[in-house]
Order: C-alpha cells, then structure tokens, then sequence
C-alpha cells in the first residue's frame, strides 16, 4: 500500500473521467436538436435559432467547446444551464445534496440489515430461516425499482392506507417529521432492492468461508462455534462483503435516477431526466461527471480498504 | 444437464421458464380477448369470471394484454443479452488470446466504460438514438457489452494455462485451432452462465425504459409501458400496475434461479466425495 | 479425566465400526467393518490411497461427520469412554485438549488474518482456562520446543510471514499444547518439500518420546511411515487389509495388497531403466546456459502495467540429452525443473540456447514444426491433460493429423496401436476423459507423446498426482516405450529414489540453478554437492519386504 499506488489509481480515475465525459459530450453533439431550438420550439425561425445559438455559444467548434468545459470544469465553474439561465453548479448543487441524502440513507439501511441477514442464511445454512431470507432476496433481487416502488406505493400511500405521502420532498431543515415520512418510500424502495442482492452475495461469501480448511480447523481444536464464527469467520468475509456492497454502489446510482423520477424526489436523477429531455447539455455534462465521479471513487476507497484488511498488503 | 432439474432452484427456474415460453410463444393465439378492445362497461375491475385479471382504464382485458406483451418484454431481453453478450465475448477472447499490449489496451478501455453505471450508459445511448424497442435494445446490449467481455477474458485466461492448451501449444497447433477446438468449448460455460442472468437484467432495466416512455411506445403492450400507463390509475384498480409488474418479476426470476442453477452444476467443487 | 481405566487400555480402540455417505446415487461405503487399536505412546501408521476412507476414519474419530453420514453401531473410544455417546458440548472439550489434529496444508489449515500466536493460545484459553497472556507465554515455550528459533517473533507474525515448515511447527504445537492422549496426523508432511519434511519427521519423533503421546498417522506414503511408526494398518476401499507391527508387516506382508504397495515403493537398488546409452554419441538435445526470467513486460505493458518484482525461473542452466538417454532433473519446487521442461518444449520464452541435432534455437519462436514433433511433453496432472470434451480418439489422433504420420484411412487403426502400447483396451478410444481413471489418463497422456514419434520425451512429473501403486506401473510403462523406440527421455521429478530406478545421469536443480549432474551409480559418491548430500539424507531407503540376506537388509530406526 504505497503512496505510489494511490498515485496511480487516483491518475486511472481521473483518466476514466475524462473518457466518460467526453465521451458524453460527443454523444450529445451528434444528437438531433439542441438547447437552443429547445428553448425557442415551435416559435423558432432558423434565423432566431441561429441567433440563440450563437449567444449560448452552440455554434463554436465543438473541441473548442469542450476544451472551453474543461477548463471551467478545473477552474470549479460547471456553466451555465442552457435551459434554466442557472449556474450549474447551483442547480446541480442543491440535487447532489438531495440525492446524496436518500443513496445514504439507503445505503446505511442496506448495510445493517443485508449483511447480518447474510450471515445468518449462511450459518444456518438449510434451515428454514435460510430459505426465507434466499426467497426474500431471490424476488427481491428480480424486481425491477419502478415495479417496487410502484407496489409500495399502491400498498402504502394510496388513498386507502395513506400511511405515507407518494412523492416530494421535505427538508430535514423545515420540519424532520415531514422529512422522514418523505424519504421512507424511495429509501426503501432502493434499500429492499440492495438488501436482496447484498444479503445474497453475502450468504454466498460466507458460506465459502465456512467451508474453508481454517475454519475446520477451528473447530476440531475444540472451540465454541460462538468463537470461531466472531473471531475466524467473520473477519474473514468482511473483505469480500466491501467488494460486494462496492459492486452494487453502480446498481444504486442508477436505481437513484429511476426512483426519484417516480416519487418526485428533487435529486441529480430527475435533474438528468430533465436535462436529457431538453438538450440541456451543460448540466448532462456535469451530473454524468458527478456521477461517474462519485462510482469511481467509491471503488477506489472500497479497493483500498479491501488491501486494508488483508495483512497480506498491510503489512507487505 | 438434468442434474440442474434436480435442485430447487433448477426446478423453480425451469417452471417459471416454461410458462414464460408458453406465454411468448402461444400468448397471443390463448389470450381470450382482443388486447386492444375496449370494455367500457367494466373500467376498471378486479379479477372476475369474464376476465381473469381484470381490466384497466380503458376495459381492456389485463390477461390479454399481459399475453400479448410477453414477446416483445422477453424478446427484448433475449435480443438484448445475445447482441451483448456475442459482442462482449468476441472482445473478450481477443483481449484473453491475444494477450501483451492489446489485451492492455482492451483491458483499459473496458476499465473505463464500466466506470459508467449501467443505467447511466443506457439512458445516454437511448437518448442519442431516440425511444423505441429497437434502439433501446442495441443500448442495452451496448451497455453489457464491457461487462460480458470482462467475464469471457477471464474464462479464456483460466483455461489458456490448463495443461491440454499447454500441450496443443507445445505441439505447435495452429493458433486457430487452438482457439477454437481447446479454448473456446471449454470456456463458455461461465459466460452463458452469466448470459442466463443477464436476461433477467436486460428484461428489468427493458421495462424500466418502456417505463420511463424511452423504450416500447404506445399501443405496444410491453409490461413496463403499461404499468407506466396505468399510474394514474393504480389507487383505484392496483391489479393495472401490479399484473404487468408481478409478471416483470416472474420472468426474471424465472432466468436468474436457472441461471443460479446452471452455475451450481458448472462448479466442480461440488463433487460427490469418496 | 485422562488415564481413566485400567494400565492395558488402549488410547484409541475402533471395533466394528462402518461408515457410509447417502448420496442422490445412493449410499457409499467409506468404512466397512474397522478394527484398529492404537496403544499408549504407540504410533499407528494408517496406509491407504486415495478413496481408500483414511480421511473418513480420522473425521470419525473426531466426529466431525457431514450430515449424510450414516454409522451403524461399532465402537470408537478413548482410553475405555465410548465417544460416540458423548454429547456435542462434551466433544467440543474433547476436541484440542484430548484428541488433536495436525493437518496436511498449513497454508490453508490457518486463517491468514489472525496473528499465529493467537490461533496458539486460543487453544490453551479454551482448554485450560488460561488468560491472554498465560496462554501468550505459555503458546511461546510451546513454539521454542517445537525448534523455533525466535519464538516471540513468530507468535507476532501473520501466516503468510511464515515458511511451511515454520507454520507446519506451529500448527504441530498448537496440537501439542494441551498434552492430549492422541494425536490424529493427517498427512503432514505431504505439502512441504522433502528437507523440510524429513525436519517435521524428526520433530514429531523427538516430541513423541518426550511426552509419550499415542499417535494416528495417516499418510499415503508407505516408506514414511516406516520411519515414524511401529505399528501399521493397511487400509483399502473401506477395509483393513492388514495390520500388524510395522517391522513384520514389512518384511512379510501377508496379503497381495500389502505386497503390491510395498514393491510400488520406489527403492533404488531396483533397477529397472534400460541399457545405459552410448556414451560417444554426440548429444540429442541440448541447453546451454538457459535464462529466464518471470514478470518481464513489453514497454506498453509496463506503461499500462507497473512491473512486479522480475523474478528469475533459471538462472544458466546446461544440460545435454543423449539418444536412448534417461535423464533424471531433480529438485524441489521453484527449484526451476518445471521452468526447463517448459523451455525445452517451447512454453516459455528464454535466453541462451537449445540445441538439437546440431541446429541452435535462441528463442521461443525459433522452434519449427520439425523441432516441436521431435521433442514432446507429458504433464503433471492428469486431470487437466488431456481436453474434457474431446473423446480419446480424437485426442490420439491429432498429433497423427499435423505431423501427416499415417494417411487419414490408417488413423484409428494407429490409435488402436497406439492404445495398446500403453497397455488400454483399445476400445477406449470412444471414451471421454472424465471417464477414465488418473493412471489411465496419464497412460492416454503418454501414448499421445509417443504418437509423435518422437525423439526426445519430456516428462515433468508425471508420477506425482498418482497413487503409490499406479505410479509404479506408469514409470515402468515408460521405461517399456523407451526400450521398444528408443526414445530419449528427460524425467522431471522430485522423488530421488524412483529417479535412482529409472535415470542413467541425474542433475539437480535448486533455486533456478543447476547444482549437480552426476551417473547414478555415483548418487553416494562424496564429492556429490551439499545439495544433493541433503536431499539424499532427507529420503532414506524404506526396507525391502522378504529379504533373505541380512547383508541387504537395511531398514531404519
């Protein structure tokens, strides 16, 4: 684990940032229309469309274009919204944070029951508790968001129950309670969906080391199954459950864009939704940046503290 | 092969697969009504004896139209996976054959494209080529593209070090050959494995775009578009929404208990001790 | 508790004991009708091959049984109380303190995350209410009696800071700790090279006298364990063939199992190699200050790749091949033995030069069709040798079809040929691989080197994966081709007393480099390289059944 290391890794992340953004801005340029004809729609002359184009600055070359963002982009000025007449990185700003609020909330809910629910399946292998929570994260695992949230919302806001809101957003800052009964349904609809792949992939780690020769070992010098589970088994299947809630961190980010468009949660997937719709290319540019950023760094903590707990690489 | 239908999940996955298949296959032939025609006196009902699972806000019978849309949802999926996973695997055993810079390079290049979350990479690729099922499936199979390729280089790099490879080479085998007769038979099981799987990803992430109005487009009856249409209405009939939305579920399950299956009976850990 | 009953009881006395697995194919027998005793401060030798249920009896014994396991109602006890009737909290005490385990592969009988002196102590925790640091002190004594130099140090470290023979010794005194009545080995020294081993050996004799613990060894190999117990048990397909005091069962085995094991040992007063060649004859094959290194990348590679540490497989190796020649290479592993044999059968890119047939190669891509046909390879295992999804003939008769041997309307009857020559009935060539048994691969293995008709047949340890028995019957069956072609050979291996049997000159290797390179006769000769010397101290000659000459005798303490 040398600084060199880190060094390097950081230099493939910034690498593959690159690449993912250009390679969005050049998918965007080869689309049909732009912001500007957009903006005006049916109103638009070629003459008034031209003109747009050239105060929004469309009609530059695109690598000056792009060369034109980066530099923003490393200055810390994401641009302007074509569509909005916002900073970017005041709309984007404000829907980071949202979204950031609800991929926490489900991912820390995720992580204190998927693993413990994990390990359970894969100590009591073949009981019935194993089959439940199999069944449970088999269907939970076949089920796409919209189909989740969709039922939740039918079982849990219709006008019959209406135990919780069926979309919006409530900051903590304005009143907690409102804030907890409106994050409730889309955090669970993402946090069911994660739980059921993550307790599966965890079951199945744990049950590897189970039937690994240390373990064996273990118990025939005599030791209670209490012991040899906290202090050989567990700490054994931390590594790969990181590796495994690391994996699905991309599964998460893209249910986030599907989740919010359906329970109108203020975040970076609806804004990218809206922002796809209308050629809005500034803000696809930047929320596509903010994304893959935040993947690729969440692979990289995941990656660094996986060497973290092998000794094998921490004390090479 | 029929060891797979003797565990559980090979059973469950090989039931749920044949009625996908019957439904695909025969749907539109069983259904009992026109999917299109509409029943104004009976908007909007539960399950009944005239229509098995109910109607929606036109009258038109659920059963039918469930029917009549399992080709294109699976179709898709199907389509998708293939286009993807021939891809992906083509790459993937030139990057795992050839080896040296171009495998780096291959190797690099997928880094980077997986960097994406899928969903992301399919939303920017369908926008650039407009809604629709067809453009939204070569998006999909572009989105798993990377991903397949991954999987088949490391299949064909676990078999490239065994010992008859080794002994073909020795021999001094045309590269083709080996390839062909010794690497390649022998790798496929883990991708088609992973292939299973992904069917049950692309049939999901396929309606998730028939429900966000990117994929199918109306009057198609593909499963996510009607539950995308029938919203509005899911307080007052929740079977319009939860038909399509079950179904969606079952036919994925359906792939991924197989696929758990098949990957079970692959593993050559699991033989019988003497 | 321990010591119960009266002087004469044994510690370990199985009687009548069965065992089976429910299988979805129905039941298998894994132990049918077992009678073993093992006395205090005896150590029993369990011998058996694979499949033979040696492993079935040890979980037994520490009832660590998978749920299919069906008993019927014979008897395992220690020192007189029925273990079977103990509950499972009373095993658990039993288990580490009682009756101890040692292992085969420390490397994975250890859990790589916990430091080697806790997995110690926690046995010394468990079993006498010992307290961290109690059990810390106590586990380092332990360690130091274990011929461990630093044993602070060592209790500090993580398994992978630890040799095999280090973490071998630990796991030795983990099972020593408690000072059990029995100790269960199971193969221990298999994993670990042969110096390390015969040290392992020496340890466990040295512990046994000190404490006089009573010992199960189970191991495969007969001639170790006559150097380690006094009596031994036969074990074949379930069922104690034979058993007996290990000086007579050796000198008069009784039954033809028995007798078939004991001349599968390799002794090397047994020749059974060919006439020695001509030594005028100018050199087959030969390599000639042979490099190669590990991790070396091309310039992209290294940019896109940071480059490991480089790591040297050969390090100017020379050797010469002679027509009709059996050349014996010897070392442990990463001694470089398998890196030549690659070379040699261009694998592996190399610097420095193969010659043959006064033709020079000083790369791997330099090798032609005429140079790949003369010089074959035969692996180690023959699981992974020959292709799961092709049928036999097809396998045989691919070397026939590049190298344009016979027309294509003679093929199968040369494989029919080639089958026969390798003593398999030709009617196997329909079969799959999967369904033939390891020697019978490996033969299918061998007789696809031969179809080549070669000059040169390189063999990188292919007895190694097999059982003692069929390892006989494949050397001997090469040694046969030899003769009947005249083939030269290169046999790879790391059992010095079957290269003794087979080889006209042998060479050692250890650590990429070539040490020794002697004729056989002259294995004892002083001058021999301390090497050498070593290697040959660490595997004595096992005993030779029914001897009548005294003067020939030579059995070991």
């Amino acid at each position: 684990m040398t600084f060199g290391y880190l060094l390097r890794r950081l230099a493939a992340v910034l690498l593959v940032l690159f690449i993912v953004t250009f390679a969005v801005f050049a998918i965007t340029m080869i689309l049909p229309g732009n912001a500007a004809i957009m903006i005006l729609g049916e109103y638009g002359t070629p003459e008034s469309v031209a003109a747009l184009e050239r105060q929004l600055g469309l009609d530059r070359p695109w690598y000056v274009q792009y060369a034109d963002w980066v530099g923003g982009v490393l200055r810390g000025d994401l641009g302007q919204s074509l569509r909005l007449s916002l900073p970017v990185s005041e709309v984007v700003g404000q829907a980071f944070w949202n979204s950031a609020v609800l991929a926490v909330t489900a991912l820390v809910a995720v992580t204190v029951i998927a693993i413990p629910l994990g390990v359970v399946a894969a100590i009591r292998r073949g009981t019935a508790a194993d089959l439940v929570i199999g069944l449970f994260a088999y269907i939970g695992a076949s089920m796409p968001e919209f189909v989740t949230a969709t039922l939740l919302l039918v079982f849990l806001a219709g006008p019959a129950t209406g135990l919780l809101p069926a979309g919006g957003f409530v900051a903590p800052g304005e009143s907690f309670a409102g804030f907890v009964s409106h994050v409730l349904l889309p955090a669970g609809t993402l946090g069911l969906i994660l739980t059921a792949h993550i307790s599966r992939q965890v079951r199945s780690e744990m049950s590897d080391v189970l039937a690994s020769d240390y373990i064996r070992a273990a118990r025939l010098k005599g030791l209670r199954e209490r012991r040899v589970i906290r202090r050989h088994a567990l700490p054994n299947s931390l590594a790969p459950a990181v590796a495994v809630i690391s994996l699905d961190i991309g599964y998460l980010l893209g249910g986030i864009i599907v989740v919010e468009e359906i329970f109108a949660w203020p975040g970076l997937g609806r804004l990218l939704i809206y922002a796809l719709e209308n050629r809005d290319l500034p803000v696809i540019q930047a929320v596509t940046l903010l994304l893959a950023t935040v993947y690729a760094l969440s692979n990289l903590i995941a990656d660094i503290v996986i060497a973290l707990l092998d000794p094998r690489v921490r004390y090479a | 092969m029929p060891e797979i239908l003797r565990s559980p999940t090979g059973i469950a996955g090989a039931v749920l697969l044949s009625l996908v298949a019957v439904a695909v296959l025969a749907g539109s032939f069983v259904a009992p009504y026109d999917p299109q025609a509409f029943h104004p006196a009976t908007r909007l009902t539960g399950p009944s004896a005239a229509h098995w699972l109910g109607t929606d806000q036109f009258g038109r019978d659920l059963l039918s139209r469930l029917l009549n849309g399992a080709p294109s949802t699976i179709g898709f999926g199907l389509g998708a996976t293939l286009l993807g996973v021939g891809a992906g695997t083509v790459i993937g055993v030139i990057a795992g054959t050839a080896g040296g810079w171009v495998d780096s390079v291959i190797m690099r290049v997928l880094d980077g494209l997986l960097a994406v979350p899928e969903l992301l990479f399919t939303l920017l690729i369908v926008t650039i080529l407009g809604g629709g099922m067809g453009q939204a499936m070569l998006a999909v199979a572009l989105a798993f593209t990377p991903g397949m390729a991954r999987i088949a280089r490391s299949s064909v790099l676990s078999i490239r070090t065994r010992e008859y490879v080794l002994a073909a080479v020795a021999r001094g085998e045309p590269g083709c050959y080996i390839v062909l007769r010794e690497v390649l038979p022998n790798a496929l099981g883990p991708i088609i494995v992973e292939a299973t799987i992904r069917v049950s990803f692309a049939i999901m992430i396929g309606a998730t775009l028939g429900f966000l109005g990117l994929g199918a487009q109306p009057p198609s009856t593909e499963w996510g578009l009607m539950v995308a249409e029938g919203r509005q209405f899911m307080f007052r009939n929740p079977w319009v929404v939860a038909v399509p939305g079950v179904a969606i579920a079952l036919a994925a399950l359906g792939f991924n208990l197989f696929g758990d299956a098949l990957r079970d009976s692959l593993d050559p850990r699991r033989s019988v001790r003497g | 508790m321990s010591g119960a009953g009266e002087p004469g009881t044994p510690v370990l006395e199985v009687a009548s004991y069965s065992l089976s697995y429910r299988t979805p194919s129905g039941p298998l027998e894994a132990l049918k009708d077992v009678d073993l005793t093992v006395e205090r401060g005896h150590t029993l030798g369990l011998v058996g091959e694979s499949g033979s249920g040696k492993s079935s009896l040890a979980w037994s014994i520490m009832r660590y049984l998978p749920d299919n396991a069906v008993e019927n109602d014979g008897r395992l006890s220690l020192l007189g109380e029925d273990l079977r009737a103990c509950s499972p909290a009373e095993i658990l005490e039993i288990r580490g303190s009682r009756i101890a385990m040692v292992f085969q592969d420390p490397g994975t009988s250890l859990n790589p995350t916990l430091r080697l002196g806790e997995q110690l102590a926690e046995v010394l925790m468990r079993h006498q209410g010992l307290t961290q640091q109690q059990a810390w002190a106590e586990g380092e004594a332990a360690l130091a009696r274990t011929g461990i130099a630093r044993p602070a140090d060592m209790m500090r470290r993580f398994p992978h800071e630890a040799s095999g023979g280090e973490k071998q010794r630990v796991v030795i005194a983990t099972a020593f700790a408690c000072n059990p009545e029995l100790i269960v080995f199971d193969e221990p020294t298999t994993a670990l090279d042969t110096i390390t081993a015969q040290q392992i050996l020496e340890l466990f004799g040295r512990l046994r006298e000190e404490t006089g613990v009573a010992a199960l060894y189970i191991s495969h190999d007969l001639g170790l364990v006559s150097r380690v117990a006094q009596d031994v048990a036969v074990i074949n397909r379930g069922e104690i063939v034979e058993s007996g005091p290990c000086a007579e069962v050796f000198r008069a085995p009784r039954r033809p199992y028995t007798r078939a094991l004991l001349e599968a040992v390799p002794r090397p007063d047994q020749w059974l190699g060919t006439a020695p060649p001509d030594p005028a004859a100018p050199a087959l094959l030969t390599a000639e200050g042979i490099r190669v290194e590990y991790g070396a990348r091309s310039w992209l590679g290294r940019l896109l790749n940071p480059p490991a540490e480089a790591f040297l497989g050969a390090k100017d190796v020379g050797f010469a091949v002679r027509p009709g020649e059996l050349l014996g290479i010897v070392g442990e592993s990463g001694s470089g033995k398998s890196t030549m044999a690659k070379v040699l059968s261009g694998l592996q890119d190399f610097d420095g030069r193969v010659g043959f047939e006064g033709r020079g190669f000083q790369r791997r891509r330099a090798f032609d069709r005429a140079y790949r046909r003369a010089v074959q390879i035969v692996f180690q295992h023959p699981d992974a040798s020959l292709n799961p999804r092709q049928r036999i003939s097809e396998i045989l008769s691919r070397p026939l079809k590049l190298y344009d041997i016979v027309p294509p309307e003679r093929r199968a009857a040369r494989v029919g040929e080639l089958l026969e020559q390798v003593r398999l009935p030709a009617d196997f060539a329909g079969r799959y691989p999967h369904q033939l048994s390891g020697g019978e691969k490996q033969r299918v293995a061998i007789a696809r080197a031969f179809a080549a008709e070669p000059a040169v047949v390189i063999c990188d340890e292919i007895t190694a994966a097999l059982d003692v028995s069929v390892q006989a019957s494949v050397a001997r069956l090469l040694v046969d081709l030899q003769r009947e072609t005249g083939t030269a050979c290169v046999f790879i291996t790391h059992d010095l007393n079957l290269v003794r049997q087979l080889a006209h000159r042998i060479g050692v290797m250890n650590r990429g480099e070539l040490v020794d390179m002697f004729d056989t006769a002259e294995a004892d000769a002083p001058e021999r390289h301390p090497y050498t010397r070593a290697l040959l101290g660490a595997m004595p000659v096992p005993a030779a059944p029914e001897t009548t000459d005294p003067l020939k005798e030579r059995s070991l303490p």
